[in-house]
């Protein structure tokens, strides 16, 4: 049994290098690309985005916002396991920490493009402003990045000791009573990690909900609904590059554990509808015809609510929900797919519309920045769709985690040594 | 030769010493004119596109539309520009300190720390900052208007209304409130119960712009009286 697994891992890169080939050239073309665009922009000034004075924020906040939930999420679902004693999710688990880290970063590097004065980022860290949200959020996720980078490294440091790896970073001691203290110091770990994963989406939920510039946003319940999408899709993508990563042989785990990761699912996609629900309500009840939250229903942004409400949530609960559905991997992978979606519309809805009306809202309204040929200079509502430049730097960004990623499945030792 | 004024071209000490800057706008004596918004854009060198000042309309979506269903109708204007808050969301969510309130309670901005997060704009709750998305464009070129103290701001900065900083710090009036042609605007120290602003505020009926975010700002508007009066706030 053992001689033909070895086998099929010797076999697989082998069988896949030509496509593998492709793949990572064409990851760093996109990458090369993005960083290009990125030259252009800076370069240019923010007037290459679709962003203006009356729509703040766009694509690159929608997508560090997602990124830092795709990662909490990770980080919750891989924690949570070992904390609760969940053995089952233990041939995912380093998986999960792997993803939980690169998104980690990759929601850091995101923030970058949108800084109009990048030259002097280094203000966050010489003149920090400590009732700022975004300097928690800045301090948060840095401690998060060390705190998973040494979590995976515990998880790992053993067998890459074996494998001969420099990333041991002189781990030497290979036995089973090294193994076992580190068994232990994960556990330790986890009960860190999991409180730090909860709030490093509490925290960017605070950099919106504290403002009460902004009545959509401004509002209790963003902690709890920003940890209810990370643990949707952090969960989702785990789910997806666990299926995904199993083919090429370098973990693996029976149909089972799918349907248990599915049904898991299923019930966070019913917290977050009922999250969603509150959150609406609480705006729609009261009858105030300006509040936010009827853009939802009517106007140009209700076809992306929804989006996130039938794809996002309905049908992949429905696909989840069937027993029988969710045994095959085919089902759970394509509801992780929906669901994925669906955090993605939500968080834009939300960046959107949140941002979507001058808040004084009287004519003209809100100077544009730039002067417009056609039309008024003024606006008191927002129309925004990224610009090509938006999405080849986000695309660029992503390129580089999923390379990250690529060479991480490659190269580590993913498999828990049972 | 022509006659000097305190405050205009004569240094007031008054404005020196101020402690809570502040101003007041009549809507009895606004007409809408916005040329307050062009001399703030011609002391300011403020770039083509952005506004420190801005003169909104209530009414109907474009501007100088008239309130209401003929021949019942009203026009009324609100001159807005920043509030210079007492309790300033801006400054608050600031990551790099680059927004800060002064001692004279202006809310200034110090454009070498701006990095460009913009988290200022979405935490203010007036939309009165405004973003360099590019260059600044001067037309005419900077060099032929009056350029003053201000500094020049580079491409991805915030920048908004500084109540005129530099004059103030001379003992100079906003030019907002220099240029007003009906003598709309006033401006003065909101701590000294003699200055003209405080008289104003204790004789006349005024209001806030959201009164309850509680931001508490500094610039009042006087309630408007009269025939044409529009029931609320303008």
């Amino acid at each position: 049994m053992s001689a033909v697994s070895t086998e099929s891992v010797a076999a697989a890169p082998a069988r896949g290098s030509r496509g593998l080939t492709f793949w990572i050239v064409a990851l760093v073309a996109l990458i090369l690309l993005g960083f290009g665009v990125w030259i252009y922009q800076v370069a240019r000034g923010l007037q290459v985005t679709n962003m203006r004075d009356n729509v703040i924020w766009g694509l690159y906040i929608i997508s560090f916002m997602f990124f830092v939930g795709l990662s909490a999420g990770g980080l919750i679902v891989a924690s949570a396991g070992r904390l609760f004693g969940v053995e089952r999710f233990a041939p995912i688990v380093r998986l999960a920490i792997v993803e939980a880290t690169i998104t980690i970063a990759t929601a850091a590097l995101l923030i970058i493009p949108d800084l109009g004065h990048v030259q002097h980022f280094y203000n966050l860290f010489i003149h920090a402003h400590w009732l700022s949200p975004m300097i928690w959020d800045l301090t948060v996720i840095l401690i998060y990045l060390v705190l998973s980078l040494l979590y995976l490294w515990l998880y790992m440091r053993r067998d890459l000791a074996a494998q001969g790896s420099w990333l041991a970073l002189g781990t030497k001691d290979t036995g089973e009573a090294g193994r076992d203290r580190d068994h232990h110091l994960t556990y330790i770990l986890a009960w860190i990690a999991l409180p730090a994963a909860v709030l490093v989406h509490s925290i960017t939920a605070w950099i919106f909900g504290l403002q009460i510039s902004r009545g959509f946003w401004y509002s209790s319940i963003m902690p709890p609904l920003f940890v209810s999408s990370a643990l949707v899709s952090g969960l989702a993508l785990v789910t997806i590059i666990a299926f995904v990563v199993r083919r090429s042989g370098r973990i693996s785990f029976g149909d089972e554990l799918g349907s248990f990761l599915g049904g898991l699912l299923a019930v966070f996609l019913a917290v977050e509808a009922f999250l969603v629900l509150c959150e609406v309500l609480a705006g729609y009840y009261p009858g105030i015809p300006t509040d936010a939250v009827h853009q939802l229903f009517t106007g140009r942004y209700a076809p992306g609510f929804a989006v996130e409400i039938v794809v996002g949530l309905v049908i992949p609960f429905v696909l989840l929900a069937v027993a029988a559905w969710r045994r095959r991997p085919q089902i759970v992978v394509l509801a992780s797919v929906l669901a994925l979606i669906g955090i993605f519309v939500h968080r834009a809805n939300l960046i959107v519309i949140g941002l979507g009306k001058d808040p004084i809202a009287l004519a003209p309204g809100t100077p544009l920045g730039i002067p417009q040929a056609n039309g008024s200079s003024f606006a008191t509502s927002s129309v925004y769709f990224p610009s090509i430049w938006e999405f080849l730097i986000v695309a660029g960004i992503i390129a580089l985690s999923a390379l990250v990623f690529t060479l991480a499945i490659r190269y580590l030792p993913l498999k828990e040594k049972s | 030769m022509s006659p000097s004024f305190v405050g205009v071209d004569v240094p007031d000490p008054k404005l020196q010493k101020a402690t809570r800057l502040g101003m007041v706008v009549d809507q009895n004596r606004c007409i809408g004119c916005w040329s307050c918004a062009v001399g703030c854009k011609e002391q300011q060198n403020v770039g083509i596109g952005l506004y420190w000042l801005r003169v909104l309309t209530v009414g109907g979506p474009f501007m100088d539309t008239p309130a209401g269903t003929f021949p019942d109708v009203t026009m009324s204007y609100q001159s807005t520009n920043c509030f210079h808050c007492d309790n300033p969301p801006c400054v608050k969510a600031c990551p790099t300190q680059a927004t800060y309130k002064m001692p004279n309670g202006i809310v200034n901005v110090n454009y070498e720390r701006c990095i460009g997060c913009r988290y200022c704009m979405v935490a203010c709750p007036y939309d009165n900052r405004v973003f360099n998305w590019r260059k600044p464009v001067q037309e005419p070129p900077a060099s032929v208007t009056v350029v003053g103290e201000t500094p020049a701001r580079p491409k991805g900065v915030v920048e908004k209304c500084t109540f005129c900083v530099q004059r103030v710090t001379d003992g100079l009036l906003p030019r907002c409130v220099v240029v007003c042609p009906t003598g709309a605007r006033t401006f003065g120290d909101l701590d000294d119960p003699t200055s003209e602003v405080s008289v104003l505020l204790r004789d006349r009926p005024s209001y806030v712009v959201f009164p309850e975010r509680g931001t508490r700002p500094s610039l009042h508007y006087l309630i408007r009286t009269g025939p044409n009066a529009v029931g609320g706030a303008l």
